[in-house]
């Protein structure tokens, strides 16, 4: 008896979590909000710095188990399209900045990584969910947004990523 | 032009344009309408009407000359779009910021041999109103003589303390992290601060100071 009343409930809740994240407001078609961050090797970067390159920034956090999967495969396509003008960030939304550099450093991504302690970028990117990627064009606009990270999601951002770069 | 003035023009101007702009986007409707609504939209201070729209580029028999007329409109009308934002940037600025309140703070480096500029955190009466992170690209900027207006706020007529730390690389690479203070009095008029980075060549070092352009 209980098993089927927790069934409909059970089903309910993830459909209602799966109407919330996709009935969220999201930067696409927008200006992608402006930021500068400290990256690991102490320099400072700014996100309008890169206009007239493709850019695909990444939240992650360390706490989020898909980070762990989707932090290589952004470092592969960064390796792969850096010379076609792509530029890849990770901005990390962890409070506590010891142990996320920890992490950034045992991921060894080849790309920078930034760290929102005040968490001001997550909340211009409206972050929801971790992870999170966006991408945007070479006249600053967010184009693709994807909340989340499950295998297969890098081919949507390599379709992207090809789409833009040919613009 | 008074104030009062200014604003009006203003909304007349973007009145205008927003007309303007509906009939080029609209190249189907007739002219004289487009024209009309304009004229008849447009508050007394503003200039006399929109110029009168061309046919549209694919209609029958439209004359080749009319191309260059249309684009010559849309050029006018992007100019009058760019003017408009500067006067409205302008009226913002003198709304937030009046001058008998505003108090501007510029960072400007000379030489920086003795010190990489990485941040700069500025307190006005123990109060952080800033803290600014430096790209590598806005350090070249400010040691080719840029100077960078770092902070615009209000201030009230009185005494005030600010101070600024500079944080970033020193000699020999070394993290270095100085502040500099000045007291000062803000006066009836607008007060501009200007946070110097100089190089001190007898001790080797960078030298941090606040010029008070009086």
């Amino acid at each position: 008896m209980r098993r089927l009343l927790l069934a409909p409930s059970l089903i309910f809740s993830v459909a209602l979590t799966a109407a919330s994240i996709a009935a969220a407001p999201t930067l696409v078609g927008k200006d992608a909000p402006d930021f500068v961050l400290k990256a690991m090797d102490g320099s400072n970067l700014r996100m309008s710095e890169f206009r007239g390159q493709v850019v695909l920034v990444n939240f992650w956090a360390r706490w989020a188990g898909d980070s762990r999967q989707e932090m290589p495969a952004l470092d592969r396509i960064n390796t792969t399209y850096q010379r076609a003008g792509l530029v890849v960030l990770g901005v990390s939304v962890d409070e506590d900045l010891e142990r996320a550099r920890e992490f950034a450093g045992a991921m060894k991504v080849s790309y920078p990584i930034m760290f929102d302690t005040g968490a001001n970028v997550g909340r211009d990117y409206l972050l929801q969910k971790m992870p999170m990627t966006i991408l945007v064009d070479r006249a600053g606009v967010v184009r693709y947004s994807n909340v989340g990270f499950k295998r297969g999601d890098e081919r949507a951002y390599l379709d992207h990523i090809r789409e833009l770069l040919r613009e | 032009m008074n104030f009062k003035h200014r604003v009006v023009s203003i909304i007349a101007r973007a009145a205008l344009l927003a007309y303007a702009g509906a009939a080029l986007a609209a190249p189907q409707a007739p002219a004289a309408a487009a024209a009309s609504a304009a004229a008849a939209a447009a508050p007394a201070p503003a200039p006399a009407a929109v110029p009168a729209i061309a046919p549209p580029a694919d209609a029958p028999g439209a004359p080749p000359g009319d191309f260059k007329t249309l684009d010559q409109e849309v050029q006018g009308l992007k100019k009058d779009v760019i003017d408009l934002n500067k006067d409205l940037f302008v009226l913002q600025e003198e709304l937030l910021f009046p001058a008998n309140t505003q108090v501007a703070l510029y960072v400007s480096m000379d030489v920086g041999a003795f010190f990489a500029l990485n941040s700069v955190t500025i307190k006005i009466d123990n109060k952080v109103v800033t803290n600014y992170l430096y790209t590598a690209r806005e350090a070249d900027a400010l040691l080719k003589g840029g100077v960078q207006q770092v902070y615009l706020g209000n201030l009230k007529v009185g005494k005030h303390e600010l101070v600024a730390f500079f944080t970033g690389k020193g000699p020999i690479e070394r993290d270095y992290k100085r502040g500099a203070t000045i007291s000062f009095e803000k006066g009836v008029g607008a007060k501009y601060l200007e946070l110097k980075i100089t190089d001190h060549v007898a001790k080797h070092q960078p030298e941090f100071s606040i010029k008070d352009w009086e």
